[in-house]
């Protein structure tokens, strides 16, 4: 579940006591400084903001996927809360009809919340399933319409049915003096979730899910299936924003429907777009940034011009400074932040793991370089008469190729010859017409791409898909993830060696982005090594590299392929590098294989010849 | 038989802004890919300028069109102000940002022009009804209904036979090839927002001339119905946001006649649900857009 102890495990939980004394030092500062009872509720809200706000980040922050239904979530949970926790006596004022004879249960405030995280989690595992659906199909932009309406049915609901929930004016309200009386529960619950979700974050599932928040295509194509990975961390966040609503219910001592919808969503929002939404400790800091902001501009609301003491009387902004100015001090942050930053004061920076690199992970040595294997364990792939027609266009006709493992296969052709093409039908991302293709027998034609990958065929892209933020290091890891748990019997290699193979030891810290373009298609191939692939197939590797650098891409591909025990299908249309790296070449063209054999057969064929190589060579 | 009739034509009447909403916001995301929370506010921003004119004594005849005009003024300002500097970036930050401008806006309007509900005098004829047979059909509705008709049809001609409707849909098809192709984009993207604006301009005379009132978050619920609409047809999809728009006005209909008494004030909710499911079996929306990812 974790990759390395240090960082992994010790240094998030070091970060999580820090994260949350920092917090908590600063709000008792603010209290004992102002001394006063508005001052200590203040920091209270403040610190169950928190909860509800990393408890989003959970969810926002790893999958990338904007979502206002938290706050319905939060919704569900705190009436749950309510209604089964505040005291049968209290209930017969409100709602003496509520159905289910839930007027009368008198149950325990930590059972309620048990009960009410427990609703919340089946009601998400059926929203989520629509979520990840619809995400699938037209794009995370329709995910968040449905969170949105999310949060317009729990207040609807919470509005239109005054049996259960008091309705729109009256609500629901514990007894006076009913309420939270100590912070010990909220303390312990804080600590409880950035710990949650700085390990999430560093765990195999978080991981995964931030792969594919940065390239959902080059994921899947990596054998992760996003829509797992996003359902975990749905839970995982859910479970703790309905923790942090049963807190804000029961501190505030009633619950309205207003309470959670469109204020608290955006205020929420804010405060996690503000610090940095891929980062807990963004989070963090949002919520103490946007609490300090929304604290002046209330009282630059309430006392005008006039803050603090300092100021003009009747001066003529005074007009500007209105109660209620904490909207649109919101709406001004909100709209700031998205044009001017949109990843927040601190992107996805992590103290813990700033910490970490910066005091723990000073004497790496470089690994010592991989052997070959001498066998690669036999496998055998076979594609036959694949057809692949794009409207009128046929891309692909009745092509076929076969690959060993050990071999080099190479394919070659003119632009439009259906090079890619095949790459995408032998890697699940688009669906032959007609035709099939099996790696030893095993027909997979009608396979998705994360379950391609984890029965061997990985791939690299002609117009790179590395995980733009993440590290080097990190974009080997998530293969090598992948790879420990669906490559059973394959070798793996760890992922540092192959960076190092990958000539990449010096940059392993660097954020893939930041590559250039040689780099990055070395990172790419380490990448898929990673993966212990039965075959790897590679999209013009040597696309944008000079001469001398696809010279060397030559032995770099062979022997990363015999360090894992690969075989190799590589597209290109460098003839000298095909001929130079193949054991044997297909030649497509116009979507038919019009030759086959050795590099030397091959060129000598008359029909290739007339149709690629003749004017290749006249050129 | 007669009931289900009177629910159709009812339906269809409610049906037809829902459409031209949800038309609006297809403009939009077809060419910046952009889901346009922010497109009720044309409504809210027409809302008040009508209040205005009222208290000034103009008549609907002249308010009409200030409400069209206003409405395409306050589309292009927000493209100008917000949108025109999020273009390209990812759908998280225009998402966000388009939500922003909505509750900026609203908390404008709720600071510095009143918090409460806004009362203005509805045209007399709003109400009235005529008999055909046994079914009771409201002028207002049969207006709405075939203005909307006209529109979507001039609309059609718009993007199937002028130039800026074909670089609009090329744009749509494929942005960053009809940009080489020398689609202009900048003019695209305003030409959207105006068409976009001015589609929810005849919406928001409908829905305004209904509704009698507006208030700072007058904006919301018309917003709503145009993206679920949008969603509901296909994004991406401007002939799906049209049917959206009309599945959306009579699936609220019908639903409010065929739920039982108690659970009537729930309608919203229970639609909202329906949605909610309808995408777990759907999840493409009724018509389906090809969206091939380049690799």
């Amino acid at each position: 579940m974790f990759q390395r102890t240090g960082r992994d495990i010790i240094a998030p939980f070091g970060g999580a006591l820090a994260l949350f004394a920092l917090l908590l030092g600063g709000g008792l500062l603010y209290e004992t400084l102002v001394g006063t009872g508005s001052a200590e509720r203040l920091v209270t809200i403040m610190l169950i903001d928190a909860i509800v706000v990393i408890g989003i980040q959970i969810y926002v922050g790893n999958t990338g996927i904007l979502s206002f239904g938290h706050i319905g979530f939060g919704a569900i949970a705190g009436y749950v809360f309510a209604v089964l926790a505040i005291a049968p006596a209290e209930k017969a004022k409100r709602i003496p009809d509520a159905p289910f004879g839930l007027a009368d249960v008198d149950m325990n405030n930590w059972l309620a919340l048990l009960i009410a995280v427990g609703v919340v989690l089946v009601v998400a595992v059926i929203i989520g399933i629509g979520l990840a659906r619809s995400e699938a199909e037209s794009g995370a932009v329709a995910a968040t319409v449905i969170t949105l309406a999310l949060l317009f049915v729990t207040h609807e609901v919470a509005r239109n049915w005054p049996d259960l929930t008091g309705g729109d004016r009256a609500g629901l309200s514990f007894k006076i003096g009913g309420s939270l009386d100590s912070r010990i529960p909220i303390l312990l619950a804080l600590f409880a979730t950035i710990l949650i979700a700085r390990l999430y974050a560093v765990s195999r599932s978080g991981r995964l899910a931030v792969a594919a928040r940065e390239d959902n295509l080059a994921a899947r194509a990596m054998g992760v299936n996003p829509l797992v990975q996003q359902m975990a961390a749905l839970l995982i966040s859910v479970a703790i924003v309905s923790v942090g609503s049963g807190l804000r219910v029961y501190e505030t001592g009633s619950i309205l429907p207003d309470n959670f919808f469109f204020d608290y969503a955006v205020l929420t929002l804010v405060m996690l777009i503000v610090g940095g939404r891929n980062s807990v400790t963004g989070a963090v800091l949002g919520v103490a940034v946007m609490t300090i902001g929304r604290e002046l501009t209330r009282r630059l609301g309430q006392d005008g011009f006039e803050v603090f003491g300092i100021g003009l009387d009747e001066a003529p902004l005074d007009w500007v400074f209105r109660e209620n100015l904490q909207t649109v001090f919101l709406g001004l942050s909100m709209l700031g932040f998205m044009i001017w930053r949109p990843k927040g004061l601190l992107d996805d920076w992590e103290l813990d793991a700033w910490a970490h690199r910066r005091f723990a992970g000073t004497d790496e040595q470089q690994p010592e370089p991989l052997p070959e294997l001498d066998k690669a364990p036999a496998a055998l792939l076979k594609a036959d008469g694949i057809d692949v027609r794009f409207g009128g266009f046929q891309a692909l006709q009745n092509a076929g190729v076969t690959a060993a493992s050990g071999e080099i296969v190479g394919i070659i052709g003119p632009n439009g010859a259906g090079k890619t093409t095949l790459v995408n039908v032998l890697t699940g991302m688009v669906e032959p017409t007609a035709g099939t293709f099996a790696i030893d027998g095993e027909d997979l034609s009608s396979k998705q791409s994360f379950e391609l990958a984890r029965t061997g065929l990985v791939r690299t892209f002609q117009n790179l898909r590395l995980f733009g933020s993440l590290t080097v290091r990190e974009n080997v890891e998530i293969a090598a993830m992948v790879a420990q748990e669906h490559r059973d019997g394959r070798v793996h290699r760890d992922p540092d060696a192959l960076i190092a193979e990958a000539g990449l030891w010096a940059h392993r810290d660097r954020r893939a982005r930041e590559l250039d373009y040689g780099n990055s298609r070395r990172l790419e191939l380490a990448r898929a090594a990673a993966m212990a692939p039965s075959f790897m197939l590679l999209d013009e590797p040597t696309s944008g590299m000079s001469d001398s650098e696809s010279v060397a891409m030559i032995e770099q591909v062979r022997h990363m392929a015999a360090t894992v025990g690969a075989g190799v299908l590589v597209i290109d249309h460098d003839l000298n590098f095909i001929t130079g790296i193949s054991d044997r070449i297909y030649v497509l063209d116009q979507g038919e294989v019009i030759a086959e054999g050795t590099p030397d057969e091959v060129q000598a064929d008359d029909r290739v010849q007339a149709a690629y190589l003749g004017s290749a060579a006249h050129a | 038989m007669t009931e289900l009739l009177q629910n159709l034509i009812d339906g269809l009447g409610r049906g037809s802004i829902y459409a031209l909403l949800a038309l609006g916001v297809a403009v939009i995301f077809g060419v910046m890919h952009l889901l346009n929370f922010a497109h009720g506010e044309m409504i809210t921003v027409s809302g008040y300028a009508t209040l205005w004119a009222i208290n000034q004594g103009w008549s609907w005849i002249a308010i009409v069109p200030l409400i069209l005009v206003v409405s395409v003024v306050t589309s292009l300002v927000i493209e100008r102000l917000a949108f025109s500097r999020v273009r390209g970036a990812s759908d998280f930050t225009m998402l966000l940002t388009s939500f922003g401008v909505h509750f900026l806006v609203s908390a404008v309007f709720l600071l510095y022009v009143s918090a409460s509900v806004k009362n203005f005098n509805r045209p007399s004829w709003v109400s009235n009804t005529f008999s055909v047979g046994s079914l009771n059909v409201e002028v207002f509705d049969s207006i709405v209904i075939a203005i909307t008709a006209v529109t979507l049809v001039l609309t059609t001609l718009l993007l199937q036979r002028t130039m800026f409707g074909l670089s609009l849909r090329a744009a749509a098809a494929d942005f960053d090839t009809a940009r080489l192709m020398g689609v202009n984009s900048d003019s695209v993207i305003r030409g959207a927002f105006a068409l976009s604006g001015l589609l929810a301009g005849i919406a928001g005379v409908f829905w305004l001339m209904r509704a009698g009132s507006t208030t700072p978050s007058a904006g919301i619920d018309p917003m709503l119905k145009g993206v679920l609409a949008a969603l509901i047809g296909g994004l991406g999809s401007l002939r799906g946001a049209v049917l959206g728009g009309f599945a959306l006005g009579l699936a609220e209909v019908l639903l409010r006649s065929w739920l039982p008494d108690g659970i009537a004030s729930l309608t919203e909710g229970v639609v909202f649900a329906l949605i909610a499911l309808f995408f777990i079996f759907r999840p493409g929306g009724l018509v389906k857009v090809a969206t091939a990812e380049r690799v």
